[in-house]
């Protein structure tokens, strides 16, 4: 009883440590108004696909980061091998307050062609943190 | 009297190993100019090149009778050559007095080549011997000296050749076949010259220390990189920055007016926005300035700055002359191949890209 205890209430802690930067920023977008997030609705938006209006060709998160999280992605236009983006593999992964923010602005724009809104961001920003292959 | 034909060894074995060593270093030495991947090689055959010419020289003193140069016979050439078509045309068994021009018109713009070429690899490429003893622009110069000695002397080789042929018909004796025997065949008497062994041992096992102690890194290293160019300075600020998206482009592939102009328009990085704070730009702009193309830190720096109009600021190093006309051979399906796909990803074709130097034979196409 004592040692579950123990490993409940460790695990507890270790999530909450590690999940600081995420819920940092879902504090962040909570107070723009948003109230809930869903996992589900950040997995819809990952794979959903968008047309680019300058080039007329498809972008989506995908496009660099493969639909499995845990894989290894690409950057489209220069190649470059980017680390999985699951924290499950990549435990590196939303720990940086500035990297995330920065990221998400980036990425956001080019892939949607305009910033995502509090509640979209809250949404990618669970699915990201649950991911485990699904 | 009978006049039987015997044959005599007029060639000895250093002067026959030497000639076709000589001829083998010189048609490597073309099959490997022009491409920067095969630069080693060329600077070996150059090396080897050399190396021939000085022992042939000292073998013009201590040789045998044949091969030494005060038997050689230059100054009876316009006897020669007056009677040359005429039935009184004399035969040499040694060098006749048009070999013996060949022999020392080869001897001396050899050696003009092999020094321009030791030059050029010390002031373009800054290695060799004379690794930056000379700037850039002399190295350029006496490239351009060192191609055209080399054509010059060429067209010499190619009279050469028609001489000999010409000879051998003339005097109905294969000249070439006696550069490999060493031996030809006369009715007149002649010394007999040794066929000094010892020395040709000593050539031949030279030969292949050489060879071994110049190309053992391609056996014992992976990547291995044969010339290896300077430290350039790295800047870890300009590194994390850079290598989010792509290789981190060491600034002296491009000019400071360029790199001005990429932090002034740093929202609008190809469609990226990099997001530098004030700070941040400071830091970057002041190490790209630092180390730009104009301060020639670097064979490419040099010549990307040179190719670059004053009056335009590439934003793109895939877009300076230089680099274009260094990269047109390469084929359009190797650009498409996805561990390519852009030109700026250099990582995927060049060894030291990282490390900014760009050195000739450190690059490779993929497969
Ligand atoms: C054009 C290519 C590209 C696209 C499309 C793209 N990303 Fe990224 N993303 C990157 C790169 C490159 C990184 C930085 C990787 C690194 O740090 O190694 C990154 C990093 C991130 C990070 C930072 C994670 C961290 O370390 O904190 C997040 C979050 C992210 N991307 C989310 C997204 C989302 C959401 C989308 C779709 C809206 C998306 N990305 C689309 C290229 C892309
Ligand atoms: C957010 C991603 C991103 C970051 C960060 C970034 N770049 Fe780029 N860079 C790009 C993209 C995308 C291209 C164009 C790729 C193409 O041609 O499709 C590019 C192209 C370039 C090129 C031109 C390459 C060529 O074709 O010759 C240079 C030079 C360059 N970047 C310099 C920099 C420097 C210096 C930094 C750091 C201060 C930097 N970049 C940071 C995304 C980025
Ligand atoms: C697809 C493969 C490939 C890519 C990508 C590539 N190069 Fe090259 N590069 C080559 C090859 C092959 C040569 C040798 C060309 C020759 O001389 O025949 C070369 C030659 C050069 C040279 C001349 C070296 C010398 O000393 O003469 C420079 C400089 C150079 N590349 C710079 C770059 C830079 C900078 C980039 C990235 C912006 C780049 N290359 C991208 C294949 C590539």
């Amino acid at each position: 009883m004592r040692i579950k205890l123990t490993i409940v209430l460790s695990l507890i802690l270790s999530s909450s440590l590690y999940a600081s930067v995420v819920d940092e920023l879902l504090t962040e977008y909570r107070a723009t108004g948003v109230e809930t997030f869903s996992a589900k609705a950040g997995k819809a938006l990952w794979s959903q696909e968008f047309i680019n209006a300058k080039t007329g060709k498809i972008r989506q998160c995908t496009t660099c980061h493969t639909a499995d999280l845990r894989n290894e992605g690409k950057h489209i236009r220069t190649g470059k091998i980017i680390k999985p983006l699951a924290p499950i593999t990549n435990p590196e992964r939303l720990t940086n307050l500035k990297k995330t923010r920065k990221w998400f602005k980036r990425n956001c724009k080019w892939t949607l062609g305009r910033e995502c809104n509090a509640q979209e961001k809250g949404d990618l920003l669970l699915f990201m943190q649950n991911f485990n292959g699904e | 009297m009978c006049t039987t034909k015997h044959s005599v060894r007029i060639w000895d074995l250093p002067t026959r190993v030497f000639h076709w060593l000589l001829v083998a270093s010189f048609i490597l030495s073309w099959l490997s100019q022009g491409d920067d991947r095969y630069l080693d090689i060329h600077v070996f055959a150059g090396y080897l090149f050399l190396a021939l010419l000085i022992f042939r020289l000292i073998w013009g003193f201590v040789g045998s009778n044949y091969a030494k140069f005060c038997n050689f016979t230059c100054l009876q050439i316009g006897g020669y050559l007056k009677t040359l078509f005429t039935s009184q045309r004399q035969h040499f068994l040694g060098h006749n007095p048009a070999g013996s021009w060949a022999v020392f018109i080869i001897l001396g713009l050899g050696l003009i080549v092999a020094l321009t070429g030791l030059l050029t690899l010390g002031g373009e490429e800054r290695h060799g011997p004379l690794a930056g003893m000379i700037s850039f622009e002399l190295g350029d110069s006496l490239h351009w000296w060192h191609d055209s000695i080399a054509w010059f002397m060429l067209g010499i080789i190619g009279i050469h050749i028609l001489g000999v042929l010409g000879e051998s018909w003339l005097h109905n004796e294969n000249l070439i076949k006696s550069m490999f025997t060493g031996l030809k065949s006369t009715t007149t008497q002649s010394i007999d010259i040794p066929k000094h062994s010892l020395t040709t041992i000593f050539l031949i096992s030279s030969l292949i220390v050489g060879m071994a102690s110049y190309f053992n890194g391609y056996l014992l290293e992976a990547n291995y990189r044969p010339f290896i160019g300077p430290e350039l300075p790295t800047n870890p600020a300009w590194q994390a920055a850079c290598e989010e998206c792509h290789l981190a482009y060491h600034p002296s592939l491009l000019p400071a007016r360029s790199w001005q102009r990429t932090f002034a328009e740093q929202a609008e990085h190809f469609e990226e926005d990099l997001y530098l704070e004030p700070d941040d730009i400071a830091e970057l702009q002041t190490f790209a300035i630092n180390n730009a193309a104009e301060n020639t830190l670097t064979e490419v720096a040099w010549k990307n700055n040179r190719s670059i109009p004053p009056e335009q600021s590439p934003l793109r190093i895939t877009e300076v002359d230089y680099w274009v006309t260094k990269h047109q051979d390469i084929a359009s399906a190797i650009w498409q191949l996805p561990e390519v796909n852009f030109k700026g990803n250099c990582k995927a074709c060049h060894l030291d890209a990282e490390q900014g130097t760009f050195e000739d034979s450190a690059m490779y196409l993929p497969e």
